[in-house]
């Protein structure tokens, strides 16, 4: 009889605090079963709590993998990317989070991995190689990359600049880039407060922009972040 | 089982304080040896681990029956969980989802009531579960039209749900015995002295492999000491079960002694078979849940039945 062939998970050695901070991660059934069961509970928190409106989604490309970039309010703003989503697709969405706060400690990352499958992006140290995971997730057919280009939550409500990362990510490359925009974030989370308000928040999605055309220079990817942030605004403008 | 019978229970309230002890008085002696220069770094590790299990495990056991045989499902489903990572079974989710949901059937059957005999416990589903589980899993590849690989899947589900998932969850069942307390304290104590007792008397006077070609750090004499040491415990202990015969304290201590020590060669193998160190990493200084609980995977049945068969689980009279 020949042997049988065993194939481990290549995460089979990683303690507990690796196994939510590493990425990739491996796709269980058990983290899948608890993700859409959150999901589920989420969507209905939001359309009950935050009375959370959608415009859009036909906005929102049907094959292929894109980012959707937002401005940045509250911690509201992801789940109501989430919330933005097919339900179906929800395993394949991966919202950006700073490593240094949300990966930060074990129960902040159980929630993040877990819970909203985020993706540990280092703004401090390890910006590049970061995007470099970025942009190999959006290689892979039918992902979504969820950016707050700001890169911090406003406390004035205004929309701060742009960082240069999206421009990088995107300058050069063919991907869909959907901008968003959400009203209400600031007054029914505002930072520095612990628990969200019932406040009413809505989301617009506008149509999706591609910027093959440009290189990745430093002009290019300025223009990339003015585009957006400009695409963005005129979501918020239009909706007030 | 509820808070209330727990803190109001001597059986509990002496486990309480033997554990409490024992904890300790360990914590003293790695510390008087860490003073005296000595490297227990790994065992600290280990020690601290215990620190965060047993609280959670004596919870689960105070808190009630429902807790308890909710906790023990739970370990179950992780444990399986590994056994599924290390084997590569975790890519194959009707398998592995045909274990869980089993694993789940088997705590609902414990908890639930018996409906002809209207105690808690469903014995008989409970041992009728493994028919219609593998009967399901046998399935799978009739309804995937795909034979390539499927005895190689189905063999690693039916053995992930019978061994981390029935056998594993007797342990639950034993929450609807009059004596559960006894019994589960019980186990959970002597299971893991047992393994402390094999490392310990394997290191100071272990000469011969007891399975060189499964577990080369395993020795006879390490395995001997720790069944003497489990047969003197469980004639320590048998306050946990007092309407037993001097003859089943002594059966109790043997299927500790020489139980723990098969289920501990059978993860051995299992591991060995793979090419692995340890079923995981999720506890500091233990490994994986696997590498915790897999001594208690093989006790846990076997005293079930001999219990039920010397006593049942509810006609022993309260002395």
């Amino acid at each position: 009889m020949t042997e049988w062939e065993y194939h481990p998970a290549p995460d089979l050695d990683e303690t507990l605090a690796e196994h939510l901070r590493n990425f990739p991660r491996q796709p269980y059934m058990l983290l899948f079963a608890i993700r859409s069961l959150a999901a589920l509970l989420l969507r209905a928190w939001m359309r009950v709590y935050h009375r959370l409106s959608v415009d859009g989604r036909e906005n929102l490309p049907s094959t292929g993998s894109f980012i959707l970039v937002c401005n940045h309010t509250s911690h509201l703003d992801t789940l109501c990317m989430l919330c933005s989503v097919p339900l179906r697709q929800i395993h394949r969405v991966f919202p950006a989070a700073a490593a240094d706060y949300f990966f930060s400690s074990l129960p902040r990352s159980a929630v993040s991995a877990i819970l909203i499958n985020a993706l540990p992006f280092d703004r401090q140290v390890k910006g590049a190689e970061s995007l470099t995971v970025c942009s190999e997730l959006l290689r892979n057919d039918g992902n979504v990359l969820i950016i707050f280009p700001e890169g911090t939550r406003t406390t004035s409500g205004e929309m701060g600049r742009f960082r240069s990362g999206i421009g990088r990510l995107v300058a050069g490359t063919d991907l869909p880039v959907v901008p968003c925009h959400l009203a209400g974030g600031v007054r029914a989370w505002p930072k520095g407060k612990f628990l969200p308000r019932p406040r009413k928040l809505s989301l617009r999605i506008g149509a999706p922009r591609r910027y093959g055309n440009l290189d990745k220079s430093s002009d290019g990817v300025r223009e990339v972040c003015a585009d957006l942030h400009d695409a963005v605004s005129r979501l918020g403008s239009n909706s007030s | 089982m509820t808070l209330d019978a727990a803190l109001q229970n001597d059986i509990v309230l002496t486990y309480l304080l033997i554990i409490a002890t024992a904890l300790g008085v360990a914590g003293l002696a790695l510390a008087i040896l860490t003073a005296l220069g000595k490297n227990v770094g790994p065992i600290w590790r280990t020690y601290r681990g215990w620190l965060v299990m047993v609280p959670i495990v004596l919870a689960a056991v105070l808190l009630g029956r429902t807790a308890f045989i909710i906790g023990v499902a739970l370990l179950a489903i992780l444990g399986f969980k590994e056994y599924a990572r290390a084997t590569g079974l975790y890519e194959d989710w009707w398998m592995t989802g045909l274990v869980y949901l089993g694993i789940v059937l088997l705590a609902t059957a414990s908890h639930v009531q018996d409906p002809r005999l209207g105690h808690d416990g469903w014995y008989g589903l409970f041992m009728a579960l493994p028919a219609y589980v593998i009967g399901a899993i046998l399935l799978v590849p009739i309804f995937r039209n795909e034979s390539k690989g499927q005895l190689q899947r189905i063999a690693l589900a039916i053995v992930g749900f019978m061994y981390f998932g029935w056998m594993f969850s007797h342990l639950g069942f034993l929450a609807n015995a009059q004596y559960a307390y006894g019994y589960i304290l019980y186990l959970l104590f002597a299971v893991e002295i047992n393994d402390v007792a094999a490392f310990t008397c394997g290191k100071i006077c272990g000469k011969h492999k007891l399975r060189e070609n499964i577990s080369p750090k395993k020795t006879l004499e390490g395995a001997i000491g720790a069944l003497v040491i489990s047969l003197g415990l469980a004639w320590a202990l048998s306050f946990s079960f007092p309407h037993f015969a001097w003859w089943e304290v002594l059966l109790a201590g043997l299927i500790v002694g020489i139980g723990g020590q098969l289920g501990d060669l059978v993860i051995s193998y299992i591991k060995r078979d793979i090419g692995i160190k340890d079923m995981g990493a999720l506890i500091k200084g233990h490994g994986g849940i696997l590498d915790r609980v897999d001594s208690m995977i093989f006790v846990a049945p076997i005293f079930f039945h001999v219990v039920r068969w010397l006593h049942g689980l509810r006609e022993v009279p309260v002395s």
